[in-house]
């Protein structure tokens, strides 16, 4: 009889019993022996030999119709058998990846450039792509539970007299023709700090996604000029045009999906650990929107004004809250961590894109 | 709860019907008690370049990987943890859990995009999947404990799970229900009726458990965890405040500025933190005191008891260190996290066994899905001990 081509020493679970039996596998030409010591000799043809994929620091398994596992320290020697029978090609590629330190930073490398690549433009784009494609009747519906939802607590009819009103829903008629995109534009006029709100919001103004505008009082009465409000129409029609609320639920959703893609698990602790991250990517999403809306109310006050100035102005003023402020009073050279917590661009940084703008409209 | 074999004390293992083939259990002679430690073999470095290495493949193949990937780090954490010269196999087939994924996934993402967008008759797409999430939540959980049972091999013996749908009811419906209606009293009682369920039914080969617990200290350990953030809170916010009022940091709020003013949100953000840290400390105390009691808990077959003898507070202190050295890290560690507690816990974890543990037999398996696996995983259901 001539000698095997390959023999393993190991041990069968018959999978009847839980006792070891020491064995040994004997591949010969075609054909595959599986002896146990003292006991019965088995023949088996490879096809229905079953050869688990390798686990880094385990014995190897082989399984058997009958139940039985046979398993062995000799790793050489599976192997060896996995590449002549041609199994476990692509988890064997997998575990050569892994038996490498080189390998395993170079897929710690992939990963991370692939993470950032999909977090910088691949999620912005997909998420812009989606909103993109979300149907008006959308739209609509979230601009009429938001507003029903403010209107409640949070917002009191406006206190403006009716020619004031009227004035600023000629503006912001204006502001929107230049914008465009057939949305149902409304201006609607608030008075920001009712009484027994549970929250201020004080002097400020919103944009929904459908074209609703929130302009509160108090930031009407923070202005100096209509020029100055005009600007921030500008800003928020910007907002509806670039649908940037509507890309910022998306982007909050990928991030939660692309979380549990890497921890790979909804529940460990490590989901409140990456937390952290994606609350810093949302707020540098909604610093990128805020910078397209300058952008866009920008263009718009060059085109009317020939210059920026008014917008910059009462963000200073926004900023410091006193109405003597003009944009001068606004100190460049904030940034590092603080900045990177903020939703919105420093004041500063936002100013100096404005001036920019109107460097490059002149 | 009628299949369950009738109690006996260690000693009468023999007398016990359906758990070992008397045959089997004469041949051995019963003499002593002989204790078996668990031990885990894994390290983190190696761990560490699996788990980076099939991440990387789960992103380059956008997500269909996943299965695999996830059974790979689930092969090497069962086949490093050591019983009595034998390891774990997690048997799951990849493509199995592949589909549970892809139905689960497919109603996840429906019900998010219905909550997010409230599109017209959005109430109804969300409210059919919430209902019948619900209702099917008992089921599921009973399907994926028989998923993870069966697909657990120790010495070529599969464990299995006859967990009944109407016990799953009785445990999971019922039992939240009430804890639920009762405003967390019954919790502690809903806890014990789980682990209850999820021991009773379980089995090795032929042999199977049974809990030997009752709900007092299931009472015990939640009081504990109550105790644990009301005296902790007290504790952290008598001095915090003090310090900042003594220090005129601090002032009670007169107009409605000061309740915007910067200090004041300051104080609320860090009180909101220690809320949260106290919260999360006595969840995961909660969750090892629980894992302890179970497994001193545990008999199988009448002739194995389980047993731990791990810090229910150092396994608070490497769950909560874990936390923040992977927040650190922006969830690099959680390799090491990982390995650092298996091994703490595994390293605390024994059975004493009357017979050798190489005289069990099998039971014969029929197929399970993946379905109730895959959905406990990705709707945030904790289903660990």
């Amino acid at each position: 009889m001539t000698p095997p081509d390959l023999m393993l020493e190991g041990r069968v679970f018959d999978g009847r019993s839980s006792r070891p039996h020491p064995a040994t596998l004997e591949v010969r030409g075609g054909g595959v022996t599986l002896r146990l010591e003292g006991g019965p000799e088995t023949p088996w043809t490879p096809a229905q030999m079953q050869i688990e994929p390798p686990v880094p620091g385990l014995p190897r398994v082989l399984k058997f119709p009958d139940g039985s596992r046979f398993e062995t320290r000799d790793d050489a020697a599976v192997s060896a058998l996995e590449a002549r029978l041609g199994r476990n090609r692509g988890l064997g590629r997998v575990r050569r990846l892994e038996s490498r330190w080189g390998t395993a930073l170079g897929a710690l490398g992939v990963t991370l450039a692939l993470v950032a690549a999909f977090v910088v433009f691949g999620l912005p784009a997909l998420a812009r792509g989606a909103a993109a494609a979300t149907p008006r009747p959308v739209l609509a519906t979230f601009d009429r539970e938001t507003t029903e939802f403010l209107d409640g607590d949070y917002l009191g009819p406006t206190r403006l007299s009716r020619a004031r009103q009227a004035e600023l829903q000629a503006a912001f008629r204006r502001v929107t023709r230049a914008a465009g995109g057939g949305y149902d534009y409304r201006l609607l006029l608030r008075d920001g700090l009712p009484e027994d709100s549970p929250i201020t919001l004080g002097a400020n103004a919103f944009a929904l996604p459908n074209g609703t505008v929130v302009m509160t009082d108090q930031l009407v009465a923070l202005s100096r000029s209509d020029r100055e409000l005009v600007g921030v129409l500008a800003h928020e029609a910007g907002h509806v045009t670039g649908r940037h609320g509507l890309a910022a639920v998306y982007q909050g959703l990928g991030l939660t999906l692309l979380t549990v893609a890497v921890t790979g698990d909804v529940v460990s602790a490590g989901t409140f650990a990456a937390a952290v991250p994606a609350a810093l990517l949302r707020g540098g999403y909604s610093r990128a929107a805020e910078t397209e809306a300058d952008r866009v109310a920008g263009a718009y006050l060059m085109e009317a004004y020939g210059t920026t100035k008014p917008l910059r102005d009462i963000l200073a003023r926004l900023e410091t809250g006193r109405r003597n402020t003009d944009e001068s009073d606004v100190e460049a050279g904030e940034g590092g961590l603080g900045d990177l917590l903020e939703t919105h661009p420093g004041t500063a940084g936002r100013i100096e894109h404005l001036r920019e703008i109107e460097a490059e409209g002149r | 709860m009628t299949d369950v074999p009738p109690s006996v004390s260690l000693g009468r293992h023999a007398a016990l019907p359906g758990s070992l083939l008397p045959a089997e259990t004469a041949d051995v002679p019963v003499t002593s008690v002989t204790t078996h430690a668990f031990s885990f073999t894994g390290q983190a470095g190696e761990y560490f370049r699996i788990w980076i290495v099939n991440t990387a493949l789960t992103i380059v193949t956008l997500g269909l990987y996943l299965p695999w990937a996830r059974v790979r780090q689930r092969q090497y954490f069962y086949g490093h943890t050591w019983l009595d010269g034998a390891n774990f196999e997690y048997t799951a087939r990849p493509v199995a859990l592949l589909r549970g994924y892809l139905v689960v996934g497919a109603f996840f993402l429906a019900y998010t995009l219905a909550t997010q967008f409230q599109f017209s008759g959005w109430e109804y797409v969300a409210g059919t999947i919430a209902v019948l999430f619900l209702a099917l939540y008992p089921w599921l959980v009973m399907k994926s404990l028989r998923f993870l049972a069966v697909s657990t091999t120790h010495r070529g013996l599969k464990f299995r799970h006859h967990g009944r749908a109407g016990g799953a009811y009785a445990s999971y419906g019922l039992g939240n229900g009430a804890a639920l209606l009762s405003g967390g009293l019954a919790l502690p009682f809903a806890w014990f009726l789980q682990r209850r369920y999820q021991v009773d039914g379980a089995a090795y080969g032929t042999a199977r458990a049974r809990f030997r617990g009752d709900a007092g200290e299931f009472y015990l350990i939640g009081l504990t965890g109550l105790a644990l953030t009301l005296v902790g809170g007290v504790l952290l916010a008598v001095p915090l405040l003090g310090v900042l009022f003594g220090a005129g940091v601090l002032d009670v709020p007169q107009t409605e500025d000061d309740w915007l003013g910067p200090t004041f949100l300051i104080a609320l953000a860090v009180g909101y933190l220690l809320v949260l840290a106290l919260y999360g400390i006595a969840w995961q105390y909660v969750r090892a005191a629980t894992l302890r009691l179970v497994l001193n808990r545990v008999e199988v077959g009448g002739v194995v008891r389980t047993g731990a003898t791990f810090s229910p507070w150092r396994l608070v202190w490497i769950g909560v260190s874990n936390a923040v050295v992977q927040a650190l890290t922006l969830g690099l560690a959680t390799p090491w996290a990982a390995v650092r507690r298996a091994r703490y816990v595994l390293s605390g974890m024994q059975v004493r066994a009357l017979v050798p543990l190489d005289s069990f037999t099998a039971d014969v398996t029929p197929g399970e899905d993946a379905l109730g696996e895959a959905a406990t995983e990705l709707l945030d259901i904790d289903l660990g001990f």
